[in-house]
């Protein structure tokens, strides 16, 4: 107990070290993040593109017992990327969607959308692989696409809720990550050694 | 034009190499102008957002570019390859505050181990008890945490650390555990951050952003909270940030006179100073050096002798992540708590020379992202994504890494050049890095990865696997950056087998001082920042006693 009452007064007193930690823990960050922050809203994809999108996500990181790309709202957090800091990669993700359905099509006569999870892990395989028949030639790759999508996928489900993936902590909460250490005002020597529980940024105790 | 003003010291680069030489010139009452190219930020530019700052490197080096190839007949790469921040504190800005003094023999492998067919070994121009008064004024300057009596494998010390050691995860404690029963001697890694306030700043929190992050609180020391704020007190230092230098100028007298430098919007200034000091690291000065032609150095300046660029060594890593039975709460507290030196020693009989520290290392599993993305490449999954992927990332809360940091062997075909055709956004050719492995690292590597697998094993690892992404499983395996950069300029008393002497005083140019990670013949088997603060604080001793004695 003293220990938690000697990190408190730590986190005052380090706050009047660094002048503004107040402010830099409450200052919201520009772009997706205040884009992610204000809304949910489709900025870069289009409805169809959005619910492809978000199907790719759940067969990357599928919901089992626990939330999957899906229930953490990945999708989102791309369209948000793509809206900011990745916006150069928009063309890689309307060209590479476009591919997708052209392979789906020729493979099961559906759109990805309506193919069912085995299906769809067929056709995200052989685009991983760059053996994709029906891809369309052009400048982008089956495999950069996958490749693209996957690490925008992990970065939704465990980045920052505020850039608008990981929704309700459901990537943290699977991973048993807490949150940004110092966000949480650090740890003490008997947390480290799990003599005393730790608060997550959900609030909860762990 | 109005009269130009000289200062007496020009310091390119504000890292651990030129800090400290700001920090002490500035205390001798020298008038000092440092030149750093990227922005002044403040502990409250800092958090530990991992997205922003370690993935898309949105604080650091967002501009960095670099080019890599294997040897001179492959192709080139472009990218960024190199672990560097360029806020003002240079790199050691995000630095995880290892601190080790290399052992005696490590400044002397050429005599020790004798010459290796394809090896540039060198003895350092200096000895061990000549730089050990100033690893003791590194340590207390920066408030190294550590236990003195805990290595009996470590270099001698003549005074304790200022400060105790800190307290450990339960990670640590498995890893000293099974370090014990097989023999070893495991120690509490030392780290130049607070285990209680000291030199006006607050004791660490443990909130586990320290490497790849800028300390929000100023617990970790590093040159931008240690040595910068007593260099602007003394108000002989005029600190300008945003100043990309371009090219040191060559004087007729053949002194260098100025150095010309781009702010962030490619405006060009000159600045004029009696002596010049380059401590852009490893990649960074020889870049800048390479850059400086005139007729007197059609070659790059200071590089008579040929080499300025070569014999660049980044050490290779021999990693093993594995997962315990219980959390290993690796997201908390420091890089490294535990580390033993037992397999340090060169032994020839291992089928190569040289070796390295092995420690707990939780770079790879402090935070998520880190883990799913440097993690995965050696985990034996069927796949990177579905149900293997998380699975796998469900692993997290229980895995912990260990990993050597391993002494390379340095090599003249390694070396940075300027490439012939990549530009960066201030038009100036980009650094290219020319790096393969010696045969002897390769052995060195795989030998200390099976080290690590039999410690995971002792240490009741439920699962393990080499972390892929550090080790070199094939000939053809070879780094392509490093986060340990040295090497290019080395210091040496021959003037045609080095760069700069023993007083990190450039053989050709008089005026001209490397003082970072450069002027290292060799790598050692340790983190490198302590010795580059020590030889720094060595170097600036020397330059106030010549120039007290008009010498200079």
């Amino acid at each position: 107990m003293s220990q938690s009452v000697s990190r408190r007064e730590f986190i005052v007193q380090s706050a009047v070290y660094s002048g503004s930690l107040w402010v830099l823990l409450n200052t919201p960050r520009p772009r997706a993040l205040r884009a992610a922050q204000q809304s949910t809203r489709r900025e870069v994809f289009s409805d169809a593109e959005w619910k492809t999108v978000e199907a790719i996500t759940g067969r990357i990181i599928p919901t089992d017992h626990e939330p999957g790309a899906i229930e953490a709202n990945c999708v989102n957090f791309i369209d948000k990327a793509l809206a900011h800091e990745d916006a150069k990669m928009k063309p890689l993700y309307a060209k590479g969607l476009a591919g997708l359905d052209t392979v789906s099509e020729r493979r099961f006569a559906k759109p990805f959308v309506d193919l069912t999870p085995e299906q769809q892990d067929d056709i995200l395989a052989a685009l991983e692989s760059g053996k994709a028949e029906g891809w369309p030639a052009g400048d982008v790759a089956a495999a950069a696409f996958f490749a693209a999508v996957r690490e925008h996928t992990i970065f939704g489900f465990l980045a920052d809720p505020k850039y608008g993936g990981n929704r309700d902590y459901a990537g943290w909460k699977v991973v048993g990550y807490p949150g940004g250490g110092h966000h949480l005002g650090g740890y003490s020597p008997a947390q480290m050694i799990g003599k005393e529980k730790i608060k997550t940024a959900w609030g909860e105790e762990v | 034009m109005t009269k130009r003003d000289e200062f007496d010291v020009c310091v390119i680069g504000t890292g651990a190499g030129g800090g400290v030489m700001i920090q002490e010139l500035t205390a001798a009452g020298f008038r000092v102008v440092a030149l750093q190219r990227g922005p002044f930020l403040k502990t409250s530019d800092f958090d530990d957002d991992e997205l922003r700052t370690v993935i898309r490197d949105e604080v650091f080096s967002p501009d960095q570019v670099e080019t890599y190839r294997y040897d001179d007949q492959s192709p080139s790469e472009t990218g960024k390859f190199n672990f560097t921040a360029h806020c003002v504190g240079g790199t050691m800005t995000h630095w995880a505050a290892w601190s080790w003094r290399f052992r005696p023999d490590e400044l002397k492998v050429l005599s020790t181990d004798g010459p290796v067919a394809g090896a540039s070994l060198a003895d350092w121009p200096i000895t061990y008890d000549e730089i050990e008064p100033f690893y003791q004024r590194a340590e207390w300057e920066f408030g190294v945490s550590g236990e003195a009596a805990g290595n009996p494998f470590g270099a001698p010390r003549k005074k304790d650390y200022p400060n105790p050691a800190h307290p450990g995860r339960t990670a640590s404690a498995r890893i000293a555990q099974a370090a014990r029963k097989l023999g070893y001697h495991p120690f509490p890694t030392p780290m130049a951050i607070n285990s209680r306030p000291y030199g006006g700043r607050p004791e660490c929190a443990y909130g586990g952003a320290c490497q790849q992050y800028g300390c929000m609180i100023g617990a970790k020391a590093t040159t931008l909270s240690v040595c910068l704020p007593k260099a602007l007190a003394s108000g002989k230092l005029d600190l300008r940030s945003k100043a990309m230098a371009r090219e040191i100028t060559l004087g007729k007298d053949g002194r260098a006179r100025s150095v010309r430098y781009l702010d962030d919007q490619q405006k060009e200034h000159e600045v004029f100073a009696r002596h010049i000091v380059v401590a852009g690291n490893a990649i960074g000065t020889p870049h800048l050096l390479l850059m400086s032609t005139s007729g007197s150095f059609p070659h790059g300046l200071a590089n008579v002798s040929g080499l300025a660029g070569r014999n660049l060594t980044f050490h290779h890593f021999a990693g093993v992540g594995f997962t315990i039975d219980e959390p290993a709460l690796s997201f908390t507290a420091l890089e490294s708590h535990v580390a033993f030196d037992d397999l340090h020693a060169s032994d020839p009989q291992r089928g190569f020379i040289r070796g390295g520290v092995v420690a707990e290392v939780n770079m790879p599993v402090k935070q998520p992202l880190a883990f799913a993305v440097y993690g995965f490449p050696g985990y034996p999954a069927k796949r990177a994504w579905g149900h293997d992927l998380k699975d796998y990332l469900r692993k997290f809360p229980r895995a912990t890494t260990i990993a050597g940091i391993l002494e390379d062997l340095p090599m003249e075909t390694n070396r940075v050049d300027l490439d012939p055709s990549v530009k960066d956004r201030y038009g100036l050719p980009v650094p290219r890095i020319t790096h393969r492995q010696h045969p002897n690292d390769l052995a060195m590597n795989r030998w200390f990865t099976k080290r690590c697998l039999d410690l995971a094993d002792a240490a009741g690892a439920v699962e393990k696997w080499p972390a892929a992404a550090f080790n070199l499983s094939d000939e053809r395996s070879a780094a392509k950056g490093g986060i340990h950069l040295h090497g290019t300029c080395r210091m040496g008393n021959d003037p045609k087998r080095s760069v700069v002497n023993r007083w990190c005083r450039s053989h050709d140019v008089k005026n001209l001082w490397i003082v970072d990670g450069s002027v290292f013949p060799t790598s050692a088997g340790y983190n490198p920042t302590l010795t580059i603060l020590a030889n720094a604080y060595r170097v600036a001793d020397h330059f106030v006693r010549e120039a007290k004695r008009r010498n200079l």
